[in-house]
């Protein structure tokens, strides 16, 4: 049984948002346009945030995209009253939207801010509706959404291996996140596979993870900056 | 009921529905007639080319079946297509080797925009109101070859003129053969962050009028003089890529990275150091670098060649620029100087690459051979982990296409007065526009919108309602990129030849047509006829390619290249473009001149840097959602403009985060958020071009402010280009936060010290 995770290298990572872009458009994920972006409602299941550190000019940056952190010891899941929020074989914190009843109470448990509350029906002006996804679901108003994983990324590589009699091979899977970025900083894989990319990274002395003094155990590996 | 008798009653009721409904059943019945065959909820890969900048990445385009309303032979209806869903980067591209770009990733949202133009139209208000009414293919195309052929009975066929937005392509040869045959000048090119001054620069430096392709991957240390490589500068994908090899792609060994501007751009932000010198003045900085290891034996001056000879005082090792001399100048400490040209030269390979703000100022071409210069001193070119020129191959050669005839050809026309004998935009008769929008990217000083106005007769292949296309009398709307055949020839980003090439994706959604098939037509429809050797643009492809030798043993050059999206491989024998150009002519040696700014620095104290916004480069991306909705990597900044401002000044001027600011230059004055961002020189403020459209579809128009407005007509005297960083601006506050800028940060506390 795989245990997907992640590691982000900050030293190749420059900013530059392709897999903000790339999230949107693999998991149909609705803008919400400029005056509901100014009231904080803005859905970006992976953002880049940017440390400032000095004064001019003597200025340093450090970017660092944030996503699910798909914590093992997820803050989020015992507080869903619905089971909504909960953890899956693999490793994931899946979000059922069916079950979702719109507490908000996973939002506010999350130290990342991961997740995202729909305040409205998720709208797109025709024909922009064509480029939607029909591998994943849309969300309706009242729910929580986050990042999956590109968990039907991961399902239709598992099909795919087990109709060819095999196992799925590292590297096989690729988020839309980790697909687009240029500069190859988002490494996804099985983290109990000691021989995947993923985990040989995570395993880096670079390696840390974001707020892990909350007792997450976030499986997403920041490899810090170097210099 | 079964299932197939299920369906088939309904497909019963539903054609006697129509029947009853209408005199032409068969247009009713194309739901039930898919496009193609597409198995329902099974996905298919194609190859693409990204259309949105001039790198030319290939793309993989998922495509899988959808639901979707056309109109079909001039009647309405839903039909099941095959269309794109996602587009990813192509993996063995040469270029992008599988990552995409932000940009590249929203390309898809061009082909599905709602205020797509679906037909051709002709105006039928005033220019610029926007008032169009529907007209036939037929009709639209009888109506241009009628107005062309009015200039051939005229004589005057030198007043069309053709606007572009320019670079190598095989729709660039069309449109130039088209201009050619016809008698007409070449086409006007006009790109608001154009390279022209680097492309210049390259020349006399060093024999090639292209962008370099750098070869990060192999660098041990990169010296970048404001190059948003990063970004948005040349090929940011391939660059990103190889820099990401530099920093941890080599086992034990990290790349070094230092960045010179007095702006913190995206790249900037990457650095392990970064370095704010006066605007104008990086230029001296690369030659102080070079003075310091010339000074230190650490290289000969002779090891620079014709670079370095081109430099006023170069083989005497540059004594005027001692590093003290440098640091009066530029302001960057003498020790730091002394320490950036040790670093240079031992941590080799080493390379310098120079872009982007330097260049646009009225002694870009100064700065560029400079760094030209420092780059051959150390001897990066050519070399691994150096400055590579990717061979270009010779596309009129490929299709055994003559050049103009003998004698100068008639000068391109100019959008700005100047250069007294050149044709002036506002002087021609029919204007074709294919891609360019000078009325949004132009200086308003310059008057380009007075100037069409004077122009009898506009055709415009745009797919949306701009500040161009809204001046246009006729509208003939492209295809999409995913529409059509596509094709990319990139000036950089490998180190082989590239001819990125993609058969049409998925059917039109609407009644356009390829504007290279548009010229084609037109072309042959003209009383003398322009005898071009292609019926359709894909027969020119494929005669192009015909000619290159195949990568692959199976197939053809041309089968091969369609599927692999591209074609690359060293270039055969007599199609290279000249390799070399002659030495440009003795003239006397380039020497560093005070850069000139417009407005006085006592009424103007800023200096004013408009700068490529990440999300939409030169604005022309600015109707696609995903990218307004994108936060900006340095603000988190959303469907906004701003103005980025140093916390110092700001105090002083008792600014706070988000007040509503006036930036007012000599020529124009525009209003905008104000950010505080440490990474910005006190004396300067920065402002992202991409907003302020006047119209651009319902998620651009009438949204933000566009600094160009605000810029005034200064140029690089030797290529004529916009020195578009040359213009100094006051700042005053004019309100408090109004909810103009909005930030996705806003409510997380991501600075590492709070700026109050």
């Amino acid at each position: 049984m795989p245990r997907w995770g992640m590691a982000a290298d900050l030293d190749r990572c420059n900013g530059c948002g392709a897999c903000v872009v790339a999230c949107h458009a693999e998991n149909n994920i609705s803008t919400v346009g400029p005056e509901e972006a100014a009231r904080g409602r803005a859905k970006h299941w992976l953002r880049v945030e940017r440390y400032w550190e000095g004064d001019f000019p003597d200025v340093r940056v450090t970017f660092r995209p944030v996503l699910c952190q798909h914590c093992d010891n997820a803050p989020c899941e015992p507080v869903c009253p619905t089971y909504a929020s909960h953890h899956t074989e693999e490793g994931l914190n899946a979000q059922v939207y069916n079950r979702c009843i719109g507490t908000r109470y996973c939002a506010n448990a999350c130290p990342y801010n991961a997740r995202f509350f729909d305040f409205f029906n998720p709208s797109w002006d025709k024909p922009l509706h064509l480029q939607l996804n029909p591998d994943v679901s849309l969300r309706m108003v009242g729910v929580v959404e986050k990042c999956t994983f590109c968990v039907q990324r991961i399902n239709g590589a598992q099909v795919q291996a087990k109709a060819e009699g095999r196992g799925v091979r590292d590297g096989e899977i690729q988020p839309a996140c980790a697909q687009s970025c240029p500069s190859r900083a988002l490494v996804f894989g099985d983290l109990d596979d000691p021989e995947s990319q993923a985990s040989r990274l995570s395993r880096s002395p670079r390696g840390s993870h974001l707020l892990e003094d909350t007792g997450s155990r976030p499986k997403v590996a920041y490899l810090a900056r170097q210099a | 009921m079964d299932r197939r008798s299920f369906i088939k009653l309904t497909a019963v009721t539903g054609t006697s529905a129509a029947l009853a409904s209408c005199g032409v059943p068969e247009n009713q019945l194309i739901r039930f007639v898919p496009d193609e065959d597409i198995v329902p909820g099974v996905a298919v890969w194609k190859p693409g080319v990204c259309p949105l900048c001039a790198a030319g990445c290939g793309l993989t385009v998922r495509v899988m079946d959808a639901d979707a309303d056309v109109a079909r032979n001039g009647q309405l209806g839903v039909v099941r297509i095959a269309a794109a869903k996602k587009l990813e980067g192509a993996p063995n591209h040469p270029v992008n080797r599988g990552g995409l770009c932000a940009r590249g990733q929203a390309a898809i949202q061009v082909t599905y925009h709602p205020d797509r133009i679906t037909q051709p139209l002709k105006r039928a208000g005033e220019r610029g109101d926007g008032r169009y009414e529907a007209i036939s293919w037929d009709d639209a195309l009888a109506d241009v070859v009628s107005r062309l052929d009015g200039l051939e009975e005229a004589g005057n066929q030198r007043a069309l003129a053709f606007l572009s937005r320019g670079g190598a392509s095989h729709r660039a040869v069309l449109i130039e053969q088209f201009l050619a045959r016809f008698g007409a000048p070449p086409p006007a090119v006009y790109e608001l962050f154009g390279d022209e001054v680097l492309r210049r620069a390259n020349a006399t430096s060093f024999g090639r009028e292209q962008l370099p392709t750098i070869d990060l991957a192999n660098a041990m240390f990169v010296l970048s003089f404001g190059a948003d490589f990063l970004g948005t500068w040349n090929s940011p994908v391939a660059q990103a890529a190889a820099y990401g090899v530099m920093r941890q792609g080599r086992p034990g060994i990290r790349g070094g990275f230092v960045q010179v501007e007095s702006r913190m751009s995206q790249t900037g932000a990457s650095a392990d150091e970064w370095v704010p010198a006066r605007p104008g003045t990086e230029g001296v900085l690369a030659l102080g670098l070079a003075h310091v290891i010339m000074a230190a034996a650490l290289r000969p001056a002779s090891a620079a060649g014709r670079a370095g000879a081109l430099v006023d005082g170069w083989s005497d090792g540059l004594r005027s620029y001692t590093p003290e001399q440098v640091e009066k100048i530029t302001g960057v400490a003498a020790a730091r100087v002394v320490r950036l040209a040790r670093q240079f030269a031992e941590m080799r390979p080493s390379v310098a690459v120079v872009a982007g703000p330097p260049l646009a100022h009225t002694n870009g071409l100064f700065t560029a051979v400079a760094v030209n210069a420092l780059n051959a001193l150390v001897g990066s070119i050519e070399q691994p982990g150096g400055v590579f020129f990717t061979p270009q191959v010779d596309l009129a050669a490929a299709l055994k296409m003559s050049g103009r005839a003998a004698g100068a050809p008639a000068p391109p026309f100019r959008l700005q007065r100047e250069g007294a004998d050149d044709p002036h935009i506002g002087d021609a008769q029919v204007l074709l526009v294919d891609g360019a929008n000078p009325v949004f990217t132009a200086p308003r000083v310059w008057g380009v919108d007075q100037a069409l106005a004077k122009v009898p007769y506009i055709v415009s292949f745009g797919s949306f309602l701009d500040e161009m296309a809204v001046l246009a009398d006729l509208i003939l709307p492209d295809h999409s990129f995913l529409e059509a055949w596509r094709e990319a020839v990139p000036e950089s980003g490998a180190t082989v030849a590239v001819a990125s090439v993609a058969p049409p994706v998925m059917r039109p959604l609407y009644q356009t047509r390829s504007t290279p098939d548009v010229l084609l037509e037109v072309g042959r429809r003209l009383r003398r006829p322009l005898n071009l050797p292609w019926q359709t643009f894909d027969q020119m492809l494929a005669a192009a390619f015909a000619a290159l030798p195949s990568a692959s043993p199976d197939a053809d050059a041309w089968t091969d290249a369609q599927a692999k999206g591209a074609w690359s491989g060293p270039v055969p024998p007599g199609l290279g473009r000249a390799a070399s150009l002659p030495a440009p002519p003795a003239a006397r040696p380039i020497a560093f001149e005070e850069p000139r700014f417009d407005g006085d620095a006592g009424q103007f104290p800023f200096h004013f840097l408009p700068y490529p916004s990440s999300a939409f480069l030169d604005g022309s991306l600015a109707h696609l959602p995903w990218l307004q909705e994108m936060p900006d990597p340095l603000t988190s900044a959303m469907w906004s403009s701003w103005v980025e401002i140093n916390p110092a000044a700001a105090e002083r001027l008792g600014i706070g985060q988000g007040d509503v600011l006036e930036i007012a230059s000599a020529h124009g004055s525009i209003r905008a958020a104000a950010v505080l961002t440490p990474g910005i020189a006190p004396d300067m403020v920065a402002m992202p071009v991409g907003q302020g459209h006047r119209t651009f579809t319902r998620y651009a128009s009438g949204r933000g402010a566009n600094p160009v407005e605000a810029l005034a007509p200064m140029t690089e005297p030797a290529t004529g280009a916009l020195a578009w960083a040359a213009t100094r601006v006051r700042v005053s506050r004019v309100g408090p936060p109004d909810g103009r800028l909005v930030l996705f940060a806003g409510g997380m506390r991501e600075h590492v010290e709070e700026h109050r």
